[in-house]
């Protein structure tokens, strides 16, 4: 035990070492390293899409606009720096209604909308499950905990260079009068996957 | 189309071996300084003093050498302890710090963090 808080305090001294001395050669600046930060924790991440799908949820006339012309609708959000140059402007979004579930996946990269999703999970990018995705999507899914009835259709999207897709979920049961704001927080990155639902927390 | 660094040096980290931490589609930094060496790991390659590619496979290296001599469920395993040490050798091969500053500027830091440890 001590030897690992003997190293937690050594690592935590070496890198403070290496961007102080960093900064005095003038290499970076203090601002540098927050930037970089900044840019995953607040411009690009699945919060961006969990808003996007909460305004959808609240004004059926947005929700319109970004089925019809996603980036445009994005567009009218203030997102801090906004989408451009992030790979958000050839971005499309699908409706789950209660007959389509839809379910994106990328067969040849790693294609993902970055900025409304974030980080992909680490299966995203593995071979066995897009090929099994398009294959059998339903078995898939309820691999993931989703039961999919057989009377709903499930489509599968291939997202790629040209188009990113992402999914607009549905708004679950008990949410009636919530705010935009309240919704956002229970929307997640597999949900806009279409991986899975949104749920009220219990 | 433009992609900023940042995004085009996480992308091809992932699927791969040297895939960073990550929860819910967010970077997952556990400690303070793993978002700092983080930070510092993109910053130098976006100013072009080494290439993204020498660093992914320097962590890539030390992640092996790693490996090799654990277990695979070695509870010590510790991926931003890779990330440091490859940035390290990183640095010091790009000669932007030498090694004898390192040292020196790491002994002051610890005498720092073991006077503030000692205050509280």
């Amino acid at each position: 035990m001590t030897e690992n808080v003997d190293r937690e305090i050594y690592s935590a001294a070496r890198v403070r070492a290496l961007e102080s001395l960093l900064i005095e050669k003038g290499i970076i600046t203090g601002e540098t390293v927050d930037k970089v930060i900044e840019f995953f924790e607040k411009d690009m991440g699945p919060f961006n899409g969990a808003r996007i799908v909460a305004r959808a949820w609240v004004d059926p006339d947005f929700k319109e606009r970004l089925l019809a012309d996603t980036p445009s609708a994005i567009a009218e959000m203030s997102f801090p720096r906004g989408m451009a140059g992030a790979e958000g402007e050839n971005m499309a979004a699908v409706a789950n209604t209660p007959d389509v579930h839809n379910l994106i996946v990328c067969t040849m990269c790693s294609c993902y909308p970055w900025p409304v999703l974030g980080l992909p999970p680490y299966w995203f990018k593995d071979p066995t499950f897009r090929a099994r995705a398009i294959r059998e999507p339903r078995k898939v899914l309820k691999e993931f905990g989703l039961d999919v009835s057989e009377s709903v259709e499930v489509k599968v999207w291939d997202t790629s260079a040209q188009i990113r897709w992402f999914v607009l979920p549905e708004r679950p049961e008990g949410t009636e009068g919530w705010t935009e704001e309240q919704l956002a927080t229970i929307i997640t990155p597999e949900s806009m996957q279409g991986a899975a639902r949104v749920v009220v927390p219990a | 189309m433009q992609i900023k660094f940042e995004q085009f040096a996480a992308a091809s980290m992932l699927g791969s071996a040297d895939s960073p931490p990550r929860d819910n589609g967010e970077i997952l930094f556990q400690r303070p300084w793993e978002g700092r060496a983080f930070g510092m790991a993109i910053a130098l390659s976006k100013k072009g003093h080494y290439e993204w590619e020498d660093f992914r496979q320097g962590l890539i290296e030390s992640i092996a050498e790693w490996e090799s001599t654990h277990c695979k469920d070695d509870p010590d395993w510790d991926y931003y302890l890779r990330w440091l040490a490859s940035l390290e050798n990183l640095v010091l091969e790009s000669s932007l710090v030498s090694e004898e500053e390192l040292e020196e500027r790491t002994r002051q830091m610890l005498v720092e963090a073991n006077a503030t440890l000692n205050q509280s």
